[in-house]
């Protein structure tokens, strides 16, 4: 060890009432390399990287840049230090232009007052010519993807000259093909010396990217170890702590009747245009289907058609032989529909609720919860309390606000409401998007267990290993229509080039 | 909203509401002009049957989902058909007595207050603090600035008082909405009472029962002579531009001003993010509360002018109340103008000149003083109705920023 590593972090300690959300953790940051930092749903990941960046003050510890102790009390400090960084959440302002947001509050002037738009864009366009990113600098963030919003977060801090870049979780939202781009332009900010920490749950990806992996477990760093030589094993054991199976053991399926029926399915997404264009479907009792797909071809579209959140414009839905075209979403629930929704925090929790009010959400109005309209709080608690042991839900009991649990943990409060119903037919959107190796593991053998109970599930996963690895037959939707079915042994390759339109020859 | 659409995308084969909702305003408008010149029918069932007909079609679109334009029709036809057999009883003279260039120029004089409020209240929103409290900087502003007038004998003092006393009432507001986290709404009700109490209190145990003393300074007129004597336009735009009072031109400057630095500056863009997306500004070290502070100050000094312009520039005295609910118009005005200071100049304008209008009808009408002195509010509502759902406020509006 010659140079003093760019970034050192020594025994950062942060308390949140009744959590310690980092404990005395070690870490450094050498020039030109990529960092990973692995940990469980909750493990205090994001904690030490806002604490790096100014957004949290530690309780105890002390920041080095390249030797040298900083006092980092700001995001302005951070900015002022050379540090970076892509929140898990993303930072942009919709309603503003990718030029406005990358040079908001560093902004080019004419006279230190007036904005100057032309220098703006041009800087912009420099920058991403430089990294060959194609971006739009007129364009508004709301419009354009989420891949391209990631890019104008890290041109934001390229354009303020850092030098240390934090990726939170950069992946969870992306397609695989733009997990592969972003890897190539941090494979170039390396060369260019940039140094990187880089935050995931994919374990593949980190072995990847990283140089080096520092695994984080309950606010404690459990190790820090050479990307060149681990083991996806290896990794997903010392971030759990125990054996994790990453593959899903199952029993072929036997198909019973037909549950949930869609035909000739067009509905049209927020801005007025078709999204899903003429779909018909099929699901049998104990069998999971697959919906793969690029995000954005009409799959949310077509999850809330299906649950009755979305009217059609044209097409027929059946749920256990009836017609449900026009029944509300109650309805359908009524009847025998489950759905994990895609957007936890915003469909499928009341964040300021409790974990037992969230748990009886459809079923507060009805015994044992209701009589004569009268509630009983009591039974709410105990119901609560058996699907928090039963799905193993962690960091709070019954009277727990579902805002302060961690992602996972919060899926888990979605799935277990939504199988205690004993739903007939489920739908699962994204069931384990941004959860960590254990928090999956759990929820995939639980919906193989409810396929084997009889129940009939659709799965739409942008992850083609989740799709792989659970269903029973597989569907590529494209464009709004389905464009291919498949067993389940259908190759990656083959489904990959079937996503992407052009169907093999 | 998608049910919306699909309603319009089903809705192809019968009258498209949206045409339906223009006939019906065509209509109103139509209803009015039957009882002035050249036609001049003297027959009420006329506007009657045509304002039926009009509020008839508004009422078929507003239910096939055209609310905006819908209500719209349904407002003008109530209002036309009124309108129309009040003109019905007039000659032709007496309607030239309303229908003048003067009522151009009174539509700016009401304007102008409203137009302060408006734009300062579009500061404080556009940082994300709701200033219901408006009204209560204007009156801050009336008060202390007439007060200050009558003390040193010169408006620019009174003016620049007004400005310090609207500013620390909105400074009182900020405490409470951004320091202290409180509910929006209820802080900007509270200065609204609080200014009312104060003013009026001091108000009685300065100036007692006979009111403020006659002959204050004011705040002058700008006299520009030449534009009567100009050779195609003098005859239109002398009598209105022609002796306007200065915070007139002043306020007409503070639109492109404040259009200027909202748009077009480094400040303005910082002031959009932190009501966009506080957390995001916060990221890139913006001082969220500093720009809320800054922003909810300035508009009580911006509402105070337009409260100081009503004592010290229009009427030369100050009575108890007397902004009269012109701080929730103005905030009528921000949400049609959608935030935006041009727009929001145009609906303060729309406003002043439906004041315009009941005054001059109150004079010349035989029908309720009280119930012209309505139409503005009418005015409000129909625009608000028309507006609601389709005005997107700036995202974080009214929600307390906590840092971490
Ligand atoms: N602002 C906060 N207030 C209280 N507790 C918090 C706060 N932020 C995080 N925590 C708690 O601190 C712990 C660590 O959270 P953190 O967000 O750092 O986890 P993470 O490793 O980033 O997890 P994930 O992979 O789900 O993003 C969790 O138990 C969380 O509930
Ligand atoms: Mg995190």
């Amino acid at each position: 060890m010659t140079e003093a590593p760019v970034l050192e972090l020594r025994g950062i300690t942060k308390r949140f009432p009744g959590v310690l959300a980092n404990d005395d953790i070690h870490f450094d940051l050498r020039r030109g390399e990529v960092h990973a930092l692995l940990g469980e749903n909750g493990a205090g990941k994001s904690t030490l990287m806002n604490i790096l960046y100014g957004l949290y003050r530690p309780d105890a510890g002390q920041i080095l840049l390249n030797g040298s102790p900083v006092e980092i009390d700001s995001p302005r400090a951070a900015i002022d230090h050379g540090i970076g960084m892509v929140h898990q959440h993303f930072m942009l302002i919709p309603v503003m232009t990718v030029a406005e947001n990358i040079v908001l509050a560093a902004e080019p002037t004419v006279g230190g007052v007036f904005l100057d738009t032309a220098a703006a864009r041009s800087r912009v366009e420099q920058l991403a010519d430089r990294f060959s990113f194609a971006i739009d600098p007129d364009a508004r963030v709301e419009n354009i993807s989420v891949g391209q919003q990631q890019r104008v977060e890290i041109l934001k801090a390229l354009y303020r000259r850092a030098d240390i870049l934090i990726l939170d979780e950069p992946t969870a939202v992306l397609t695989p093909q733009e997990s592969q781009e972003l890897f190539a332009i941090l494979q170039e900010l390396r060369k260019e010396g940039m140094s990187i920490i880089f935050i995931s749950h994919k374990l593949n990806e980190v072995l990847e990217i990283a140089d080096r992996i520092t695994v984080l477990r309950r606010g404690r760093r459990i190790d820090t170890l050479a990307a060149s030589g681990a083991t996806e094993t290896e990794l997903a054991r010392l971030m759990v702590g125990r054996e994790v199976l990453l593959e899903v053991e199952k029993a072929p399926a036997s198909p019973g009747e037909v549950l949930l029926e869609a035909e000739g399915l067009r509905v049209l997404d927020d801005r007025g245009l078709e999204a899903v264009r003429g779909l018909s479907l099929a699901i049998r009792a104990g069998e999971i289907l697959g919906v793969a797909g690029v995000d954005g071809n009409g799959q949310s579209e077509l999850i809330d058609a299906l649950s009755g959140l979305r009217k059609t414009v044209a097409g027929r839905v059946r749920l256990l032989g009836r017609d449900v075209t026009d029944a509300s979403a109650d309805e359908r629930l009524e009847r025998g529909l489950g759905h994990i929704p895609e957007d936890r925090q915003r469909r499928g929790l009341v964040l300021d609720f409790t974990i037992a009010e969230n748990v009886v959400l459809h079923d507060y109005d009805k015994p044992p919860f209701a009589r004569a309209g009268w509630t009983f709080p009591r039974q709410m608690t105990e119901r609560a309390r058996a699907l928090i042991e039963e799905f193993d839900v962690r960091g709070g009991g019954p009277e727990t606000l579902a805002r302060s649990l961690s992602g996972g943990n919060q899926q888990k409060v979605i799935l277990a409401r939504e199988v205690a119903r004993e739903p007939s037919v489920l739908l699962a959107a994204q069931p384990t998007r941004g959860l960590d190796v254990g928090a999956i593991e759990f929820i995939h053998r639980r919906l193989v267990r409810e396929r084997d109970a009889g129940r009939a599930i659709l799965l739409v996963s942008f992850e083609l290993d989740e799709i792989l690895s659970l269903a029973d037959r597989i569907v590529v939707l494209y464009e709004g229509r389905i464009v291919g079915e498949y067993g389940p042994n259908v190759s990656e390759h083959e489904l990959g080039i079937a996503m992407t339109g052009g169907r093999a020859a | 909203m998608s049910t919306g659409r699909t309603m319009l995308a089903h809705g192809r084969t019968a009258l498209e509401p949206r045409r339906l909702a223009i006939i019906g305003i065509a209509l109103a408008a139509l209803a009015v002009w039957t009882a002035l010149p050249p036609w001049m029918i003297r027959w009420e069932g006329v506007p009657v049957a045509l304002g039926l007909l009009a509020a008839a079609a508004g009422l078929a679109a507003v239910t096939r989902g055209e609310r905006r334009l819908g209500s719209w029709a349904l407002a003008l036809a109530g209002v036309a058909t009124v309108a129309a057999i009040w003109a019905q009883t007039k000659d032709e003279s007496s309607l030239g007595a309303v229908l003048n260039t003067g009522l151009l120029a009174a539509t700016l004089r009401f304007a102008t207050p409203l137009a302060f409020a408006a734009l300062g209240g579009l500061f404080s929103e556009r940082s994300g603090v709701v200033n219901i409290g408006l009204e209560g900087m204007m009156l801050m502003g009336a008060f202390f600035g007439i007060w200050a007038t009558i003390w040193s004998g010169s408006w620019v003092v009174g003016v620049l008082c007004a400005m310090v006393f609207g500013g620390l009432l909105a400074a009182v507001h900020a405490v409470f909405s951004i320091h202290l986290r409180a509910d929006q709404i209820v802080s900007g009700f509270a200065m609204n009472f609080l200014a009312l109490g104060l003013t009026g209190y001091l108000f009685i145990s300065i100036y007692g029962l006979q009111g403020t003393p006659p002959g204050v300074d004011r705040i002058p007129d700008v006299h520009l002579g030449f534009l009567h004597d100009l050779p195609a336009l003098g005859g239109l735009l002398g009598p209105v531009f022609g002796q306007l009072n200065l915070l007139i031109w002043v306020v007409l400057a503070l639109v492109v001003i404040v259009h200027v630095v909202i748009f077009r500056t480094a400040i303005g863009l910082r002031i959009r993010a932190v009501g966009e997306h506080p957390r995001a500004a916060d990221t890139v070290g913006i001082s969220v509360s500093r720009v809320r502070y800054g922003a909810v100050i300035l508009s009580g000094m911006l509402a105070a002018l337009g409260g100081a312009y009503l004592s010290v520039g229009f009427v030369g005295s100050f009575g108890q109340n007397m902004t009269a609910g012109r701080g929730f118009i103005a905030l009528a005005a921000l949400i049609f103008g959608k935030w935006k200071p041009i727009p929001t100049f145009g609906a303060c304008l729309l406003f002043g000149f439906a004041s315009g209008l009941a005054q001059r009808l109150q004079a010349e009408a035989d029908i309720s003083a009280n119930l012209i002195s309505t139409l503005p509010y009418i005015l409000v509502l129909a625009a608000l109705v028309g507006v609601v759902g389709r005005s997107v406020p700036p995202a974080a509006v009214g929600r307390p920023y906590v840092k971490q």
